[in-house]
């Protein structure tokens, strides 16, 4: 496609192209190819982020209007129907097969993790027999990061991706067997950085542990359980 | 503006976290909250009862599966699930309507300029659009509101302020051009 001839348009023409992507004025084939083109460039996604957001003060202009009763039922049905049967109303943390789920998930990650291994600091020989490793990342989310136990007490840190949020701080969560998520503390975001391994934390690290990363309120969670989305997880493996 | 999310907002963003972890009993506590408004954007898109009745179902399945993409920051937690139903409606729509040939787009553009500043709370941004629909045309500003709130398409933009359409177009990105300048000032 040759823009040449349209030069003075080719700026406000892809903004315009994202307000329109985001109006849904696209056709199919038009909306799809711009929505990978969005999913791709975070300068994109700040665009259309901007478009949600200031349109989205309109909202109030959608009527609420009360749902049919008998819909939640059916809802219910087909959004749980593909999960294991839960014992009952689950609570919070209850549910551990979701973290059962999430670290055989991340296992394959995991694996292709190995190469970021050359950007860590050289580890001893003595070390090496013991080191493990966690790439964290999720989908819908450009936070990601690679976690390396040292075999001395340390999980050092290496952002690959990912930009601070205002008033928001990243939190790195352990998750071991059927216990709940034990906090590591809050993590800077555009640098590395060494978390010193909790006892607790300590005694079941190995093969299996799953880590994650929570977006909480400034300075981490107050009360010791996660309370935001979960930008980036992984499973712990031995290298 | 502050960037501190108000009490309900910082809710519905907690309730999202907890559908992403699997919590039932906060999927449907999300749901008492908000699902009036969004099947207020179904019914008001699609124009259908009984297919916004459907498609409310679809809408939540989506919340239930995609919890744990959505990420604190960009927007409000309120404009996400509405983004959610108004996509799910827009994709309905979409699939019936013929694909047009003759739009073209321009996006292999490498520069966009200065980026624009993130919204964590779109509620104190409603004056801030209305005046700046203010500044279009009124005819102009009618077809971006249509086309948000009642997700028209091109084709039927065009009929409705009957001109071709192309020049809905153009009219279109041109206001939209002169919408993101008023927004960005």
């Amino acid at each position: 496609m040759s823009t040449s001839d349209h030069t003075g348009e080719d700026e406000g023409g892809r903004n315009a192209l994202v307000a329109e992507y985001v109006l849904g004025l696209l056709d199919t084939n038009e909306h799809k190819r711009v929505g990978r083109l969005i999913e791709d460039d975070p300068a994109l996604r700040g665009e259309r982020d901007f478009w949600i957001s200031r349109f989205g003060a309109l909202n109030r202009e959608y009527e609420d209007t009360p749902v049919p009763a008998h819909l939640f039922n059916a809802i219910e049905a087909r959004a749980f129907g593909d999960v294991i049967k839960a014992r009952g109303a689950t609570s919070f943390w209850d549910s551990l097969m979701v973290w059962r789920g999430i670290a055989a998930g991340a296992l394959a990650v995991a694996v292709i993790a190995v190469g970021f291994h050359v950007f860590q600091p050289a580890p001893n020989a003595s070390t090496l027999t013991t080191q493990l490793v966690a790439a964290l990342e999720e989908e819908g989310s450009n936070v990601k990061f690679v976690a390396l136990y040292d075999g001395a007490g340390n999980v050092r840190l290496t952002a690959l991706s990912g930009e601070a949020v205002p008033e928001k701080d990243f939190e790195l969560w352990a998750i071991q067997g059927g216990n709940n998520p034990v906090s590591m503390g809050v993590i800077p975001v555009n640098e590395r950085s060494a978390v010193t391994v909790p006892a607790d934390v300590m005694k079941g690290l190995g093969e299996g542990s799953v880590l994650a990363i929570t977006l909480e309120a400034k300075g981490g969670s107050t009360d010791g359980a996660p309370h935001g989305p979960i930008v980036a997880k992984g499973a712990v493996t031995r290298i | 503006m502050s960037l501190a999310m108000q009490p309900q907002s910082q809710d519905i963003a907690d309730l999202i976290a907890r559908c992403a972890l699997r919590d039932r009993v906060a999927f449907k506590t999300l749901y008492e909250r908000t699902s009036a408004k969004l099947f207020g954007v179904v019914l008001r898109i699609l124009k259908d009862r009984s297919e916004a009745e459907e498609a409310i179902q679809e809408v939540y399945i989506k919340i239930w599966q995609r919890a744990d993409r959505y990420v604190a920051g960009g927007y409000s937690p309120i404009s996400w699930l509405v983004a959610v139903a108004r996509n799910h409606s827009l994709d309905i729509l979409r699939a019936r309507r013929p694909v047009s040939a003759d739009i073209d787009a321009a996006l292999e553009v490498p520069d966009s300029g200065p980026s624009p500043e993130r919204a964590a709370e779109d509620s104190d941004e409603r004056g801030r659009i209305e005046h700046c629909l203010g500044t279009l045309d009124p005819e102009r500003a009618d077809a971006v509101r249509g086309a948000y709130l009642d997700g028209y398409s091109y084709d039927e933009l065009a009929a409705r302020y009957e001109v071709p359409l192309n020049t809905m177009r153009t009219w279109l990105r041109r206001s939209l051009l002169r919408l993101r300048e008023c927004l960005t000032q």
